[in-house]
């Protein structure tokens, strides 16, 4: 396979995954604004999604709708859904003969309908729940497609390594960006509708009421977000799957070069395996997630450099 | 529709009409096309048009326009009714183009060689070093078979009497060929049945020969040599075509950056480490190829491209330099070239031309111009051309002015009316200009042609220019076995 469409499905699937990530987050943070009695702010999100100067953070932070225009068809905003599915759609084009028609017409769909005028009309004065609704389930479709069609091979491995790294990146940033934001206001740890919250934009509001029986406390989200194993948004989730491709794609190549690559995915995988609570809490949260972030982000280049050509 | 739909049809004067005779009778090869439309209500065939619009939406086959910085879809408007040519014409087409093309190979063999043609005084020299199109860096490079061109589009038209004439020999990267393959495709679904009981021969050989062409041209002597089909990438117009050739040859669709020189040898760049290619089908014009030897800015080639090339390591197709056999002002001499190189008399003819740099052709053409068609040599999709008999005067002011600065970029020739066409436009039947650019295929066993081609239409009223960048369209192009 050329390193170029390698690099296209990787950068494809990326994209896609993040913007699930920034339309489910911004679902559940709009519906928890409207919860809120005191004055919410969307500080967290922008900091994490785009890279706004605190000038203009603090201009729009208490604005629920600018925020969500800004996010979802900012044009300006390089991160903006509107942007990256652009983005995606792109990568898509250019290898269209390695991906099955159904996956690119669900695709071009969900390009021809993040920029619909009607859309962004919705978000701008109706309710934004039903228009971000339309958009995630379109990313659902964009994922039962490609399971169901695309075949097994090199290029899908790539497509899932890409999907996996963008997951376990944002999953970490949301639990830093939300754990960060104790740090000053401690108060918060107990707040249960703040835990809540952090879980449902994620997903895994279910499954953490089947796990834990006794409300939400930090220590059993942390728990769940990073090493809960059934969980498909969890680090360690994200991490295993990166490996389980990573071994296909070894299999199916030759290069001999790919020990750097394979250390570093099984030294990541290993150390949040053989992570607990108590010992992440001993290195201190923040400290932990960035070394994490750190290595996630080595895989990254390493890809790059062993598959894609570029350094 | 009624059998009257005809009665509105008014063929317009002095103008070949490629369905009725002159005495207003339908000509034999659209007489069953005509009974089967006549059996349709106006109803079903605007259906039918709905259709193939849906078709082509959502198969992708669309180019892209960038307007502000967004980019919108566009489809090639395509027209229902198919041009229809009978196995003679068809016979005496394929005669013409093979004859054509065989002393256009000889000629680029010569000119990058011994001139031959230039030292016995055929073309003048001053010709060939003007033209912007010739270049240096091929000369005395040894291309596999003396193959030149081996994809070729040429563009033919037909007089009010008919006569077929060749209006340009388009030997660097002729486009459109996706447009013959999609259509016939489209045609299939609307007019089930219809091919067949007409005898229409099929065109779907095309990316079959194309394919045993590029690998009989492989340097290495192996049994699977690796061919790729350069493209400069998806903001490409032709976008759409590259991918649909690579998939139909099954070979690999690249861009400039995924191919690198190593040691005068090209390799792709794959997740598996660097694999040797052996041809390229470029889709890239000879300017971008190669940014050490041409056009330094270009991000679309590959840098050591022509060191590789020249080395015989890899073969490009076309061959690179052919410019100098396809531009405007050359385009005169190629009925002495078909005398001098072959010994015959050429079969197509070529329409008169004036070389605007000898000041009796300059004077002549400045005189009526009114009856002339002013093209830069070197210019190509209708753009840059002044049409005389529609110009304003200050166009043509203009125009002359901007001859004047280097007649040897421009040629003119008198106004010739191309053949028409029906078309079906707001329900109805009306006939509109046509030209007809089949494909040939050049190969180490000869030169072959699959039965067809694209026809492009002008859909402006009264317009003379098919170019799809002017309001142009296309047909389906029918070639009856006899």
């Amino acid at each position: 396979m050329l390193s170029r469409v390698a690099a296209n499905l990787y950068w494809l699937s990326r994209y896609v995954e993040r913007s699930d990530g920034i339309l489910r987050m911004l679902k559940i943070y709009y519906a928890s604004s409207q919860d809120s009695i005191s004055e919410f702010s969307w500080k967290p999100i922008i900091k994490i999604y785009t890279g706004l100067e605190k000038q203009y953070i603090q201009h729009m932070e208490f604005n629920s709708r600018e925020v969500l225009l800004y996010l979802i068809a900012g044009k300006e905003n390089a991160n903006s859904v509107t942007n990256i599915i652009t983005l995606a759609r792109e990568n898509a084009r250019s290898v269209q003969d390695h991906i099955t028609k159904d996956l690119w017409q669900c695709l071009n769909e969900y390009y021809h309908l993040v920029k619909d005028p009607r859309l962004i009309a919705a978000l701008r004065k109706d309710d934004p729940i039903s228009a971000l609704d339309i958009l995630i389930k379109q990313v659902m479709l964009y994922y039962g497609t490609a399971e169901v069609t695309m075949e097994r091979g090199e290029g899908r491995s790539f497509m899932n390594i890409g999907k996996y790294l963008e997951r376990s990146i944002q999953s970490i940033d949301i639990l830093d960006s939300k754990f960060g934001t104790i740090d000053h206001n401690p108060d918060l740890l107990t707040d249960t509708t703040y835990w809540k919250h952090l879980l449902l934009s994620i997903g895994g509001h279910e499954l953490y009421l089947k796990t834990y029986r006794q409300g939400f406390e930090a220590e059993n989200v942390l728990e769940m977000v990073v090493l809960n194993n059934d969980f498909p948004r969890s680090v360690v989730y994200s991490v295993g799957h990166i490996n389980r491709y990573f071994e296909r794609l070894k299999n199916e190549n030759t290069i001999s070069n790919v020990k750097e690559l394979s250390f570093l995915i099984g030294r990541l995988h290993s150390r949040i395996r053989y992570s607990t609570i108590e010992t992440i809490q001993e290195e201190g949260l923040h400290n932990f997630l960035f070394s994490i972030k750190k290595d996630l982000y080595s895989i990254g280049n390493s890809v790059n450099e062993q598959y894609f050509g570029y350094s | 529709m009624s059998l009257n739909f005809l009665d509105n049809y008014i063929p317009e004067q002095n103008t070949w009409d490629e369905m009725f005779s002159q005495e207003h009778q339908v000509r034999s090869p659209y007489k069953k096309i005509i009974e089967y439309l006549s059996n349709e209500s106006a109803e079903d065939l605007h259906k039918k048009e709905e259709l193939a619009k849906r078709l082509f939406m959502s198969q992708g086959i669309t180019f892209t326009v960038y307007n502000s910085g967004e980019g919108i879809e566009k489809i090639f408007p395509f027209d229902i009714i198919p041009r229809i040519l009978t196995a003679e014409d068809w016979t005496f087409i394929e005669k013409g183009i093979k004859q054509r093309l065989k002393a256009l190979n000889i000629f680029l063999k010569d000119i990058y060689s011994n001139m031959f043609i230039v030292k016995d005084g055929i073309i003048p020299i001053d010709m060939i070093y003007s033209c912007p199109h010739y270049l240096r860096e091929m000369y005395n490079v040894s291309v596999p078979h003396d193959i030149y061109v081996h994809i070729a589009g040429i563009d033919l038209i037909r007089d009010y009497d008919g006569t077929f004439y060749v209006l340009e020999d388009n030997l660097r990267t002729p486009s459109g060929v996706s447009y013959m393959l999609e259509n016939r495709e489209i045609t299939k679904r609307l007019f089930p049945d219809l091919l067949p009981q007409c005898k229409v021969r099929s065109v779907t050989e095309y990316p079959g020969i194309l394919y045993k062409n590029l690998m009989a041209l492989s340097p290495r002597q192996i049994s699977n040599p690796t061919i790729v089909l350069l493209s400069p990438g998806i903001y490409n117009s032709a976008y759409f075509e590259h991918t649909t050739l690579a998939r139909l040859m099954g070979v690999e669709l690249v861009e400039g950056k995924d191919l690198l020189v190593d040691n005068h040898k090209v390799y792709m760049k794959t997740t598996n480490g660097r694999q040797q290619v052996d041809v390229i089908y470029r889709r890239v014009d000879d300017e971008y190829l190669d940014p050490l030897v041409f056009n330094p800015e270009s991000v679309l080639g590959v840098a050591g491209l022509m060191s590789a090339y020249r080395k015989g390591n890899v073969v490009i197709v076309n061959a690179v330099g052919n410019g100098v056999a396809d531009d405007k002002a050359i385009y005169s001499y190629v009925p002495q070239m078909i005398k001098y190189y072959l010994n015959e008399e050429p079969l197509l003819k070529n329409v008169p031309t004036y070389q605007l740099d000898n000041p009796e052709h300059l004077n002549h053409v400045f005189g009526n111009i009114n009856q002339m068609v002013i093209k830069k040599t070197n210019g190509s999709g209708g753009y840059g051309m002044l049409m005389g008999y529609n110009a304003t005067d200050i166009e043509v002011e203009n125009y002359k002015a901007e001859v004047l600065k280097d007649p040897r970029q421009f040629i003119a020739q008198p106004t010739i009316s191309l053949s028409a066409a029906p078309c079906y436009l707001n329900k109805q039947l009306h006939p509109r200009r046509i030209d007809l650019r089949p494909f040939a295929l050049c190969g180490p066993n000869g030169i072959e042609i699959v039965p067809g081609g694209l026809t492009r239409v002008a859909l402006k009223e009264g317009s003379l220019v098919v170019n799809s960048s002017q309001g142009g369209g296309s047909k389906d192009t029918w070639v009856l076995a006899s």
